[in-house]
């Protein structure tokens, strides 16, 4: 849900240095009591509404808590075991990893393209790139209306299309058949949210690209496609790695789009959705816990294992 | 252990009183249970539109509690209600109680019995279904409409296909069926909701009775594995109805089944054969939303050699645990199940004092009423199916890991239906999830 | 060399006509849909433009005095006073933390920090129950504090993040002349800061608003009734009854997204600096 756009940038974090020393002098040996009480009011909605929620959440992932089956007790790694061993985990652990591998990609690659398209001045740049973050600020409630709009089997935009083209001869059921395109269709709606801040970040490293190294490319007979490949690419690489952390995060945690999309079939059910249904359907609420901390663990791996693939630093 | 967790609240809590005290907010009151039944406002949630504003104004009227309707769909309703219970906090006074959740909520003690508030032992006779809300002797929730399962049939649709005596049994249901589609009448005759969801398990639950048999015993026993058992044959029928192309084949898709049964009310299929009791009233004579109205009527459901029994979906209303107001409460649910607004809310005296999507009261005296006055559309039919055939989908009532099983039903399934896996593994799927539940795994 | 710029240039017009369709033809498809009659919308091929423009659906939406008018009303109004109370209260204490970590040196400094980024990585289900489970210790389910108080929690970190960031970007010297005349810190926050860190704060809060302005399950779960809750929760709900028409939900759509759309194509400056600032560094 939201946390997934939330997250969207931080990780970022665990690459760059701590935070800049204070720089500004102190003026008594004291204990310097001012920093302590500007920091204090966020420390204590951070501790209070999100660290002691989320020990909760670590603590009780090993204990039973379900109320069809009280008391809450502690029985270890069951929840994890029973996880692991159910297959409709693992046919969403295998959707989600397809959800993954299509949105990386395809965010990445289209906001590469965008970001390209936006690199040099002309004339209506910053119009474009207002219509550009449109789909990024819109709430994902409404998302589920404007594409089931364009999917629908009997009134969609698609089948009238392909139709009125001649590509098809009668309307065709997209979502729900076939599984591999059911989530690939699923996905198209989460990168349409996913790809305005993919674009963002990629040109935001391409601004700092000097514009002679293309003039020294050009003297050297590159042609457009060889510059992309030898200077864009390359240079580009810090703003796509935080472009992909951004895009796995957020497919990992894929929720509203198949949510509302395919509900509950397991055809494109993600883990996300499962937590939901072990969580509020099946009030399990320890194993619930138990696979928001797997994915919890996976996003951090993934992402690490990510920026270390993908990310070089860049000096000019 | 849970001393310790308690603690760690606690602290979690003593932060955030500390940030609420900086940002100046005043603490409101907690939950407090009071027994006041005059004077009071009560928060009611149900998955309908509220009653007419001038019944609940007469309400108020006799008995000075003032109701604050809240209307919001069955999906995001059941996540509060297991939200709320489980952080044992308000949030209703009188919410849904939904027939198949009442084995769980029994053993969840997340409402209160309503056998304390109302005299129960007394209703029965004229609510029938109120035996699916009761569970270890205690009555969760009263039925407020008494909605059961019942085929739907456009006559129109079969007379143009030369069908002039509607069907009896299964069989030649679905011959008719694939006449109307041979005939070119219209491309998919029936309607099956196949999306992922509570309406494909409860579409199979129909049709295993019309073929004779039912899901489980009285102890839970999965009565489907074999290849001749009720519910193994229908979900066979139902498959291969849709690989017949029988069935629309945009129905697999869960966005489609929100439109289920606008298919039925525009037109484009023929029958719904596990369709909801007062829908003719309700959808499909109403011409603003259909272009069938007068064409369709209600059909005993086919069985396999007669009119085969009918389920009973019916809708409660209870008393959560944590309601402010629990007398209150009850005085409203007394008030909303009367026999007298049963029949208002049913259209016996004029549209302003219905209650739009109110399908079947639930009071025997209402059904009755409204049909000697000729004011329920297919009254006749449906207070005979009502009295003679309907039945609980489980007669032991629904076991408390319910939701759960029902989740394996719909997702095999529609697996199933998407060709994904055979109707035998989704029967053996569906088999060991219950087996499973039932052992308490 | 002329065809090479040629060819560039073609190639640069292909990817704006192709970032004007992505963005704009599903929403285009949804307006148009909100403008038609039911059967005009079931018709096959469909109506590409609407040809009879009405504007039935908004005014049976917005209009009259039934139920669903009033509910998409006082929900509008519900969403407005959330998201702006969200928004101040987390660019006030964001700034202040920022502040401090960006400026100041103190014992548990770099551990707090990494802990409030850490929280982000965490999702949102994870901690729904247990805060949900606080909030009800404290009465505060279904009061506008409740909903705010969470939403500050969620997105503080970012915020924080962001007003960092900026803050070490700004340059020390004023600061260092400010504190040599013998200003305070906090005036120096005041008088210096502030004003510098201007555009910063903007951004910061202009995305506070629109991430509270997309919020569901929090609303949905910490709202009971319509007392609280935000038009999100509404236009879901009207999704999830029977029997709604396509061109009524596509309306209710629209009606969601002209506040962030609007924000989206006006300050969409703000939006991208705050948005690179909170994640290239």
């Amino acid at each position: 849900m939201s946390s997934s756009r939330l997250a969207a940038t931080p990780v970022a974090a665990a690459d760059t240095a701590p935070p800049a020393g204070g720089p500004l002098p102190r003026r008594r040996r004291r204990v310097d009591l001012l920093p302590y009480l500007l920091v204090a009011p966020l420390a204590i909605f951070i501790i209070g509404l999100a660290l002691v929620p989320a020990g909760f959440t670590v603590i009780e992932s090993f204990f039973r808590v379900d109320d069809v089956d009280p008391p809450t007790r502690f029985i270890g790694l069951g929840n994890f075991h029973r996880l692991l061993t159910d297959p409709t985990v693992q046919t969403a652990a295998v959707n989600t990893l397809v959800y993954v591998l299509i949105g990386v990609a395809l965010s990445t690659v289209l906001g590469i393209v965008m970001a390209v398209t936006l690199q040099h001045k002309f004339l209506g740049r910053s119009v474009l790139i207002a219509i550009l973050i449109l789909p990024w600020a819109l709430p994902g409630v409404v998302e589920g209306i404007v594409w089931s709009g364009i999917w629908d089997a009997n009134t969609g935009l698609l089948n009238s299309v392909l139709s009125s083209l001649h590509l098809i001869d009668h309307y065709h059921v997209f979502l729900g058949q076939h599984r591999l395109l059911t989530i690939a269709l699923i996905e198209l709606v989460q990168v349409w949210q996913i790809t305005p801040l993919s674009a963002l970040l990629v040109l935001a490293s391409l601004q700092n690209i000097p514009g002679d190294l293309y003039e020294a490319a050009r003297l050297d007979g590159c042609s457009a496609w060889a510059a992309f490949r030898r200077v864009t690419l390359p240079l580009a690489r810090p703003g796509i790695a935080v472009a992909m952390v951004q895009a796995v995060i957020a497919t990992l945690n894929v929720f509203d789009q198949p949510f509302v999309l395919n509900g509950a079939a397991r055809t494109a059910s993600s883990v996300m959705v499962q937590t939901y249904f072990i969580s509020f359907q099946n009030l399990d609420f320890g194993e619930g816990y138990a696979l928001s901390l797997l994915i919890t663990l996976v996003t951090l791996v993934l992402s690490y294992g990510v920026v270390k693939a993908v990310y070089r630093p860049v000096e000019f | 252990m849970p001393s310790i967790r308690q603690g760690a609240r606690r602290a979690g809590a003593v932060a955030t009183l500390a940030c609420l005290a900086l940002l100046g907010a005043a603490c409101s009151s907690g939950t407090k249970v009071s027994t006041a039944t005059t004077g009071v406002t009560i928060n009611v949630t149900l998955a309908i539109p509220a009653p007419p504003k001038a019944s609940l104004a007469a309400f108020t009227k006799a008995t000075g509690i003032t109701v604050n309707w809240t209307n919001i769909d069955w999906d995001s309703l059941q996540t509060k209600i297991a939200a709320a219970s489980t952080a044992k906090t308000y949030f209703a006074d009188a919410t849904d109680v939904d027939w198949s959740r009442v084995g769980q909520l029994g053993k969840l003690g997340w409402f209160y019995p309503m056998e304390n508030y109302l005299d129960t032992k007394s209703l029965t006779a004229d609510m029938p279904q109120l035996s699916s809300f009761t569970t270890g002797g205690h009555v969760v929730g009263i039925p407020y409409d008494a909605s059961f399962l019942v085929t739907t049939v456009n006559k129109q649709q079969f007379g143009k296909a030369g069908i002039a005596a509607m069907p009896t049994t299964i069989d030649q249901y679905t011959q008719d069926l694939k006449q109307i589609k041979a005939k070119g009448v219209v491309q998919y005759p029936l309607d099956i909701p196949f999306a992922a969801a509570e309406g494909l398990s409860t579409y199979w639950y129909q049709t295993t009775a019309a073929f004779g048999g039912s899901i489980l015993d009285p102890q839970g026993k999965p009565q489907f594995t074999s290849p001749s058992s009720a519910g193994y044959r229908a979900a066979q029928w139902m498959i291969t109805a849709l690989q017949q192309g029988l069935v629309p084949p945009g129905n697999i898709n869960v966005t489609d089944s929100q439109g289920q049964q606008s298919l039925m009310a525009h037109g484009q299929v023929a029958s719904v054969f596990g369709d909801y009791s007062g829908n003719v009233g309700s959808l499909y004579d109403v011409p603003s939303s259909s272009t069938v109205a007068n064409q369709v009527t209600y059909l005993a459901t086919p069985g396999i050699s007669g009119p085969g029994p009918n389920l009973s979906n019916p809708d409660g209303v209870g008393i959560p645990r944590t309601a402010k107001y629990p007398a209150a409460a009850a005085k409203f649910i007394q008030w909303f199940t009367s026999a007298a607004n049963q029949a208002d809310f049913a259209g016996l005296n004029g549209p302003a004092k219905a209650l739009s999507s109110y399908n079947m009261p639930s009071r025997l005296t209402a059904v009755s009423e409204l049909n000697s006055k000729g004011n329920l559309i297919g009254g006749s039919q449906l207070a005979t199916i009502l009295k003679s055939s309907a039945r609980p989908v489980f007669p032991g009532g629904a076991p408390p890991w319910y939701p759960q099983f029902s989740n394996a039903v719909y997702t095999n399934l529609h697996s199933a239906a998407t060709g994904s896996q055979s109707v035998a593994s989704a029967m053996k799927a569906i088999a060991a999830t219950a087996n499973q539940l039932a052992n308490g795994g | 060399m002329t065809t090479r710029t040629h060819r560039r240039i073609r190639a640069r017009w292909f990817g704006v006509a192709f970032i004007l369709l992505w963005s704009l033809v599903p929403i285009y498809w949804t307006i148009n849909t909100s403008l038609q009659t039911e059967a005009q919308a079931g018709s096959k091929p469909a109506h590409y433009v609407p040809p009879t423009p009405t504007m039935k659906n908004y005014t049976s939406l917005l209009g009259g005095s039934g139920g669903i008018p009033s509910q998409i009303r006082q929900s509008a109004l519900n969403i407005v006073i959330e998201c702006c109370a969200a928004t101040i209260v987390t660019v006030v204490l964001s700034t202040l933390a920022a502040y401090a970590f960006a400026r100041m040196s103190f014992r548990g400094r770099n551990v707090l920090f990494y802990a409030v980024l850490a929280t982000m990585a965490f999702p949102a289900y994870t901690t729904l129950i247990p805060l949900y489970r606080i909030m009800s210790d404290f009465g505060l389910v279904n009061t506008y504090t409740g909903i705010v108080l969470v939403y500050v929690s969620g997105f503080l970190p970012l915020a924080t993040w962001i007003m960092h960031n900026y803050m070490t970007g700004l340059p020390l010297a004023i600061e260092e002349a400010g504190l040599v005349d013998g200003a305070s810190r906090m005036q120096i926050l005041r008088y210096v800061m502030l004003p510098l860190a201007l555009p910063g704060i903007i951004s910061t809060a202009i995305i506070t608003f629109l991430f509270s302005w997309t919020q569901f399950l929090f609303p949905l779960v910490l709202s009971t009734d319509l007392s609280t809750e935000p038009l999100t929760v509404v236009v879901q709900a009207l999704q999830g009854q029977h029997i709604v028409p396509t061109t009524l939900l596509s309306a209710a759509g629209v009606i969601a997204i002209v506040v962030p759309a609007v924000i989206g194509l006006t300050l969409n400056r703000y939006i991208v600096n705050g948005l690179l600032a909170g994640s290239v560094k």
